[in-house]
């Protein structure tokens, strides 16, 4: 006998209802209330997220989700930021665009972050989506500028194109010009990664003259500075600019120019470029400054005085990027200016010098975070941190949501205690309620752990590196880290014991990493039998792990779940444990 | 690369994963180069992919590695740079014919002859020292000068 719940709604009504809800996780939530609301959700998800490329199969996403227009996907691990991860290793994206190329031709959004992209998947993305709007390409590699031509050539309704922090293969200057003469769609355009680019500027200025819509145009190193004003001149409506680079002879009529096209820019919120700077030609930025809400000036390598004087200017930032040339009395500046400040990235100008060569300390990091009310996301490098310090930071800022601290030298302990930070980065977990993502340095014990384990709660990404004494310290953090979605440990002494007992806990998480720790290869073996459902990749340049004893350590290791089963597209140097691998392994 | 093996040394050595800031240098250099440079002489293992950061904003100013010192070289009017290993040269006259051939051009520096007449043939070479001032170059003594340089400029006279 039917009987109809009284309170079940036709298809279409929880469609409609549906729409409305955006995020990823909410949708998995819908999708698993019951059969029907899996059903009805599958068909009308328009976005997908795959966090870790080699998780799912690209016909497994197509299968489920037949009507996506956008997709995010995501290729190799973040340590590969820092060439942990050698080339070859994989994150191909050509299977997922040749698979989506044969399923469908209304793919409109494609986003990728770490993947090899190469010219021939351009090509098939030009000639396969008719209605293409978005090409996201972050940090990728594998493509040239004729690929990008292809793209320029056919996609005649691109809205977004940006290549952020890409390497691309500059072949021709005139991939530019392949935006025909009728295409005017374009709302933003960065190409802040593209080589020597001189040959096209007159088509650079035709296109952003011709594109009334665009808003964000990030130019690359090539672009001179007197060419800006002309190519400005036509885009008065830029919400977010980069410039090329910075710096000429101090003329004039260039300044004038430049000055004059800046301050007719009332929409523009955002810059950066900033290569090369010359402190002569900043002040022809300060008109713009008090609408300014975000502004990165990594590459502009000018002292402390001049951006003190920039940041002055600029009382609505909201996010800063920049080098240490700000210095500790830069940032004080920087606390009571900037009250709207919510992410701050301080880089080293100096990385690899032995001695400090700017006066930034942890004084910097203390005065912005008892002077930002609204602060919740750092990257700061520096030379030297106390427990003092971090304890101070933490209580003053409990709002942060991301905290990651680099003390340029490993194992650095407190400069005023000579004890390790265990109870500074303690205090950041404990009174940073809602911590998401951490990274830790310094001189650390398995203490800290122990600390991040009973209270980082909300804790989804954790960086470790050179620091812990036993595997109890991995164990704290596998074992108490709720929301732990990624951890990447380096050159710490974790071994078998942590990783074996916690096992069930990494299906739970998308991916570990770890690498030049105590792993041995045993240990791999038998968490590849015993987890089917993890891919355990073993990392080893050196040779194939069965050539050395098996309780040699394995020299990086990538573990991460999988309903895809074993990749396939595997260099030489990587090793797959599988439940036979004690039997085929070559 | 210098890394060193982990089968080489045994699991539960206290040195495993010792840090070592007085390793030894794989550079060749004469002590008094390597007092006058404050370059970084890590070892290896420790300094490859460490500090983490992206390679755009790593390399930024020197590239100092085992034996070459980069700096950039910009010319009056020429937007792009080149990179020039000032190691791999031993005088400031190796140095001057390295450029005069880079760029094409007639260079003075503090111990040049010019042709007073034909000025436009020539260019300056002056350089950006670790306060931030533009002298030119060839006043010190060469180990002083790679202690000091930051980068180089070659200006039309």
């Amino acid at each position: 006998m039917h009987k109809k719940m009284a309170f079940s709604f036709p298809d279409e009504v929880l469609e409609h209802v549906f729409s409305f809800i955006q995020s990823d996780k909410d949708r998995n939530a819908v999708s698993m209330v019951c059969k029907s609301w899996y059903e009805i959700e599958r068909w009308c998800r328009r976005k997908v997220f795959v966090g870790n490329c080699y998780a799912v199969s690209p016909r497994m996403v197509i299968r489920r989700f037949p009507e996506f227009r956008s997709i995010e996907l995501k290729g190799k691990p973040h340590f590969a930021d820092f060439n942990l991860v050698p080339d070859g290793w994989g994150g191909y994206v050509f299977p997922w665009i040749a698979e989506m190329a044969g399923a469908y031709p209304w793919l409109e959004e494609i986003r990728l972050k770490r993947m090899v992209v190469t010219d021939e998947s351009l090509e098939l993305i030009a000639k396969s989506f008719k209605n293409f709007k978005v090409l996201v390409l972050s940090s990728c590699e594998g493509f040239s500028t004729d690929g990008l031509a292809a793209i320029a050539a056919s996609c005649k309704n691109l809205k977004e194109l940006d290549l952020r922090d890409c390497e691309v293969d500059d072949l021709s200057a005139h991939w530019l010009s392949h935006f025909p003469e009728t295409y005017t769609s374009l709302v933003s355009l960065n190409i802040s990664c593209l080589g020597s680019d001189e040959a096209s500027f007159s088509a650079l200025e035709r296109l952003v003259r011709r594109c009334t819509n665009l808003k964000t145009l990030r130019l690359n190193r090539a672009v001179p500075l007197d060419k800006i004003a002309n190519i400005l001149r036509h885009a008065p409506q830029l919400v977010e600019f980069g410039t090329g680079t910075y710096t000429a002879d101090v003329r004039p009529d260039v300044y004038s120019d430049l000055a004059g096209v800046l301050s007719s820019c009332k929409e523009l919120k955002s810059l950066s470029g900033f290569w090369d700077v010359i402190p002569d030609y900043l002040p022809a930025i300060y008109p713009v400054c008090s609408k300014l809400t975000s502004l990165n000036l990594s590459y502009a390598t000018i002292q402390s005085p001049d951006l003190i004087k920039l940041v002055s200017h600029c009382p609505n930032l909201q996010r800063l990027l920049v080098l240490d040339y700000i210095e500790d009395s830069g940032l004080e500046v920087l606390a009571s200016s900037c009250k709207d400040l919510q992410e701050l990235r301080v880089f080293p100008s100096d990385p690899f010098g032995a001695e400090p060569n700017v006066s930034l300390t942890e004084q910097g990091l203390v005065a912005v975070s008892l002077g930002c009310p609204k602060l919740q996301s750092v990257l700061y490098f520096c030379r030297r941190m106390s427990n003092e310090a971090l304890v101070t930071i933490a209580r003053s800022r409990p709002n942060f949501t991301r905290f990651r601290l680099c003390i340029i030298e490993p194992k650095t302990a407190d400069y005023l205690t000579l004890e390790p930070l265990d109870v500074g980065f303690g205090a950041i977990v404990q009174y940073c309620k809602d911590l998401r993502r951490l990274s830790l340095s310094g001189l650390l014990t398995d203490r800290v752990f122990e600390y991040i384990g009973t209270y980082a709660k909300k804790l989804e990404m954790l960086s470790v590196a050179f620091a812990g004494d036993s595997d109890l310290g991995l164990h704290h953090v596998l074992s108490g880290c709720e929301s732990l979605r990624k951890l990447e440990i380096r050159d710490c002494p974790f071994g078998d014991k942590a990783l074996l007992a916690n096992a069930a806990k990494l299906e739970t998480m998308r991916s570990l990493w770890i690498s030049s720790c105590a792993v041995s290869f045993a240990a791999c073996k038998l968490l590849g039998q015993k987890m089917p459902r993890l891919n355990v990749e073993v990392i080893d340049e050196r040779g194939p792990p069965d050539s050395r004893p098996e309780n040699c350590p394995v020299d990086k290791l990538y573990i991460y779940r999988s309903i895809a089963g074993p990749r396939f597209d595997m260099p030489p140097f990587v090793w797959t444990m599988d439940e036979d691998s004690g039997l085929r392994l070559s | 690369m210098g890394r060193p093996t982990s089968s080489s040394s045994s699991i539960d050595s206290p040195n495993h994963f010792a840090f070592s800031s007085t390793a030894s240098s794989q550079r060749d250099l004469t002590t008094d180069l390597r007092l006058g440079l404050s370059i970084s002489i890590a070892p290896p293992f420790v300094r490859e992919q460490w500090p983490p950061m992206k390679a755009a904003v790593a390399e930024e100013e020197h590239e100092c590695n085992s034996s070459t010192f980069y700096v950039k070289v910009y010319m009056e009017g020429i937007p792009i740079g080149r990179k020039l290993d000032l190691l791999a040269h031993e005088s400031y006259y190796d140095l001057i014919r390295t450029l005069e051939h880079m760029f094409h051009t007639n260079i003075i520096w503090a111990e040049a002859e010019m042709d007073r007449d034909h000025y436009e043939k020539y260019h300056v070479l002056t350089y950006e020292d670790k306060e931030g001032d533009w002298m030119m170059v060839g006043d010190v003594p060469w180990e002083m000068f790679l202690s000091a340089v930051r980068r180089l400029k070659i200006s039309k006279c």
